[in-house]
């Protein structure tokens, strides 16, 4: 599964040549635009957290301007290359995720599992139908589980479900009961199906649901055209009620430059999945029609080191390179200011099962760590690239923090067309970031575990293994979250990844707009709405 | 005469034929293929494997080319390997919006370097000429995609006149994409301007210190009828060469201004194949391109041609 959804068919889209230019519009526009030429960014007002909320207008269009997945996209939910935007408005899943990251109901709206945690039973939302107009059941419930472990769809959340889920045990007793049971025991399964690609399909649609977008969500579809425009219409007998708007229109934009444009000129109302570098932020702030809204702790950033290379492959070495940096001085460098500290652990804070763990700098320990290992004086390469506006200021940051503990870092800064083909999982050390919203187990599984396919400091531990399956087969809540935070410290610890900071995605928007509300994968479509 | 022109067409299509083996070549050194750029961070192998098979890319490099290339001969430039649509028909839906810049472009940047190129050259080193070459030097040296943002920001944000984006796709009518291609037109003109207005004012220099005009000059005849019955079609004949070769610029040109803009043509069209490695798209538009740069050049060869006599005469006495 990827880090982000927007990116995940779609990687960078972003070459070099537009971010440059991106720059270069927001050079202009800083120059030009009253109130940003005299005061600059260093005394520009701090960026707004929330955007605007109160009663909206009754209907009305919002103009959505995204960055498109390929010419290959679909409304497919379970596909690798599936248009995220239209994925929340059109669908529902079973379950979502809340603003404290607890599981919560949607289409289920309770579930249990037996002692064990192997059998799973989903008490289902009566009532509700399809936009065609089929009403929905535990067959169609079914049908979507069934869809994504299926290996030949390779849905990246089949790579998660898969090791759970045998299709034939998927039972429908009741048309609003569903029951799983698991190869394994999991008592975080229902967690795993907040996921984005869990949204539920009508039974037997899988051949078509990628043009058809036929779901249970609050908006219906009008059109769609892969890498192009589209528009979804209020679907008005939608379970929760139908949504403050009459419709969103969506208009794929390539370039960052052209979605900054079009929101400053007032042709779109929103940019999605993209986060804005500071210079752009700030002129979009200080323009009439539009502002910034921060979708917090968005995405965390990491300097993964390659376990399986020289000389990451001496815990020695990766300890004193977390030991080295201040993770502070990356954030005032990186972030000014917009993010917390990682402290190399990548579950969000302040999520159910975060631990606060943390190990206080030390760059002569970490010296004194390198001498041990050989490795004094160590020189080495850190990969960037303009993919996004964050990495390299967070290499350059690291690099002068690092310094301090006698290591000498090279950044290298390299094409962000083939970024994640070239450098990702390829370099002992670059730079990089995932999106948040996946749940704990979901995120340690995916990303750290040994072998899995998203684990991309190919860190292999026997006892973290281990942690997690315990965890998993934990019944008792708090001992459950014990494991799961004793994980984190070994994270920390051993692992390969660097994680200095969680940062805030800065999304442009209309000042029209209200209620804009996006945490991880969760979008507010229901509520989100322009200004009476 | 003809056997020139069949020369010079016959290497035309060899330089058509070897920019698409080149391109070709290009994309195979390129890291990556449209499978793992398509999937970015979810290229599992299992992922990448399933979307190769699908897309036919597991055969041998050559005789995925020798595929292409018997399509094209026939006119088939075979299906995009990312959205599966034939290449030829979304391929002429952005040439056609391509082409509606560049005629546009073409006409105004022409029109308007060739009489400031001409009033800068009558007043050479007076104010008229320095205010001129001063603007185009500024116009050559900025890039296009500054121009462009420059422009948005003046006349679609700052007093919004004219949208700053194209929101309509590929197969929008024209004249729904009329307002939009005021913008890139200008910031096109602007940069093409500056050559042709350079190229123009120094040939008419040169023309109005010749002897014809000076002979001219003394039969009496006004300064308005020696500048245009005389200096000017011998001052254009260089200029033709330069125009030629801005509009072959223009297919490049394009590209960048079209992104910004967000404009369905050629230009945008081809910044996506290069990301997704999406071959026959690339190789189409090559071969579109090549063609458009050499029937340039061949047309203002034949354009000289026409107008000089002397280069007339010499290519029939030398045969």
């Amino acid at each position: 599964m990827p880090r982000s959804p927007g990116a995940e068919g779609a990687p960078p889209r972003i070459p070099r040549r537009t971010a440059l230019l991106g720059g270069a519009g927001a050079l202009g526009a800083a120059v030009l635009l009253p109130g940003c030429a005299a005061s600059g960014p260093q005394a520009a007002p701090a960026l707004p957290e929330a955007a605007a909320t109160g009663a909206t207008a009754d209907g009305g269009v919002l103009r959505m301007a995204r960055p498109p997945a390929s010419q290959a996209e679909t409304l497919d939910p379970a596909s690798s290359l599936s248009a995220y935007e239209y994925l929340g408005a059109l669908y529902s899943r079973l379950v979502r995720m809340d603003a404290e990251g607890q599981t919560a109901p949607d289409l289920a709206t309770e579930w249990e599992s037996d002692d064990a945690g192997l059998v799973w039973t989903f008490r289902l939302r009566d009532g509700v139908r399809f936009h065609d107009g089929r009403g929905f059941t535990s067959a169609d419930a079914a049908y979507t589980l069934r869809r994504i472990v299926d290996p030949g769809l390779a849905s990246p959340q089949g790579t998660v479900l898969g090791p759970l889920i045998d299709p034939g045990r998927v039972h429908t007793p009741e048309p609003g009961v569903l029951v799983v049971e698991l190869t394994t025991p999991n008592f975080e399964f229902p967690a795993l199906l907040t996921n984005y690609h869990c949204y539920v399909v009508p039974d037997g649609d899988g051949d078509t649901i990628g043009a058809t977008g036929i779901g249970t969500g609050p908006f219906r579809l009008d059109s769609f055209s892969p890498g192009g425009r589209g528009r979804i219409v209020a679907y008005d007998d939608h379970w929760e009620g139908p949504p403050a708007l009459d419709a969103i229109e969506m208009f794929s934009m390539t370039d960052i430059q052209a979605r900054t444009n079009a929101l400053l000129a007032g042709q779109v109302d929103l940019i999605s999945q993209t986060n804005l570098d500071f210079a752009t932020a700030r002129v979009v702030e200080a323009s009439e029609r539009a502002t910034i809204a921060r979708s917090v702790n968005a995405q965390w950033y990491v300097l993964p080191m390659l376990t399986t290379a020289e000389p990451f492959t001496d815990a020695r070495v990766r300890r004193a390179m977390k030991l080295a940096y201040d993770p502070g001085h990356v954030i005032d460098v990186a972030l000014q200011g917009t993010g917390v500290p990682g402290n190399d652990n990548p579950v969000p804070p302040d999520t159910p099962y975060w631990t606060d763990y943390a190990v206080e700098r030390d760059p002569d320990r970490a010296r004194a760590l390198l001498a041990e290992a050989g490795h004094e004086g160590l020189s080495l390469e850190l990969y960037t690239s303009a993919y996004d506006p964050v990495f390299t200021p967070m290499a350059l940051a690291y690099r002068d923090s690092a310094a301090e503990a006698g290591i000498d870092i090279t950044v290298r800064n390299t094409s962000a067309d083939s970024y994640y083909t070239q450098i990702w999982m390829q370099k002992p050390l670059m730079a990089t970031y995932w999106y948040t919203g996946r749940p704990a187990d979901q995120l340690l599984n995916q990303v750290f575990r040994s072998g899995s396919s998203y684990n991309e400091t190919a860190w292999s531990d026997g006892a973290f293994d281990d942690l997690l399956d315990a965890a998993r087969a934990t019944a008792d809540e708090d001992r459950r979250r014990t494991l799961y935070q004793d994980a984190q410290r070994m994270v920390v610890d051993e692992g390969g990844a660097m994680t200095p900071m969680f940062a805030d995605r800065l999304v442009g928007l209309s000042r029209d707009v209200l209620n804009y509300h996006e945490s991880g994968f969760e979008f507010d479509y229901l509520n989100i709405g322009l200004r009476p | 005469m003809i056997v020139y022109i069949s020369r010079r067409l016959l290497s035309a299509v060899v330089t058509v034929l070897l920019a698409s083996v080149i391109v070709f070549a290009a994309v195979q050194l390129l890291p990556g293929d449209v499978a793992t750029q398509v999937l970015g961070q979810d290229a599992t192998p299992d992922a990448v494997a399933a979307l190769r098979e699908q897309m036919g890319l597991n055969r041998p490099a050559v005789l995925r080319f020798l595929d292409w290339i018997t399509g094209a001969v026939r006119g088939d430039f075979g299906v995009s390997l990312v959205s599966g649509e034939p290449v030829s028909a979304t391929l002429w839906l952005h040439l056609r919006n391509t082409m509606l810049i560049a005629v546009a472009t073409i006409a105004v940047a022409v029109t308007s370097s060739i009489v400031l190129g001409v009033v800068a050259g009558l007043y050479r080193d007076r104010w008229p000429d320095t205010v001129i070459s001063t603007l185009t030097l500024i116009g050559m040296s900025v890039p296009e995609f500054v121009v462009a943002t420059l422009l948005v920001l003046a006349l679609s944000i700052t007093v919004p006149v004219l949208p700053a984006v194209v929101l309509d796709e590929a197969s929008a009518p024209v004249a729904d994409l009329l307002p939009a291609i005021v913008l890139p037109t200008i910031a096109l003109s602007v940069v093409m301007t500056a050559y042709i207005v350079r190229m123009t004012r120094t040939s008419v220099i040169d023309v109005m210190e010749s002897e014809f005009v000076t002979t001219a000059r003394l039969k009496g005849l006004g300064t308005g009828r020696v500048v245009v019955r005389h200096a000017l079609p011998s001052a254009l004949l260089p200029t033709l060469n330069v125009i030629a070769m801005n509009v072959a610029w223009l297919v490049g040109g394009v590209a960048v201004v079209e992104n910004v803009f967000n404009y369905p043509g050629v230009g945008r069209m081809l910044l996506e194949a290069v990301h997704n490695r999406d071959l026959p798209v690339l190789q189409a538009i090559a071969v579109v391109s090549a063609a458009v740069y050499v029937l340039c050049n061949l047309a203002a060869d034949l354009g000289a041609m026409a107008l000089n006599p002397r280069l007339r005469t010499g290519e029939r006495s030398a045969r």
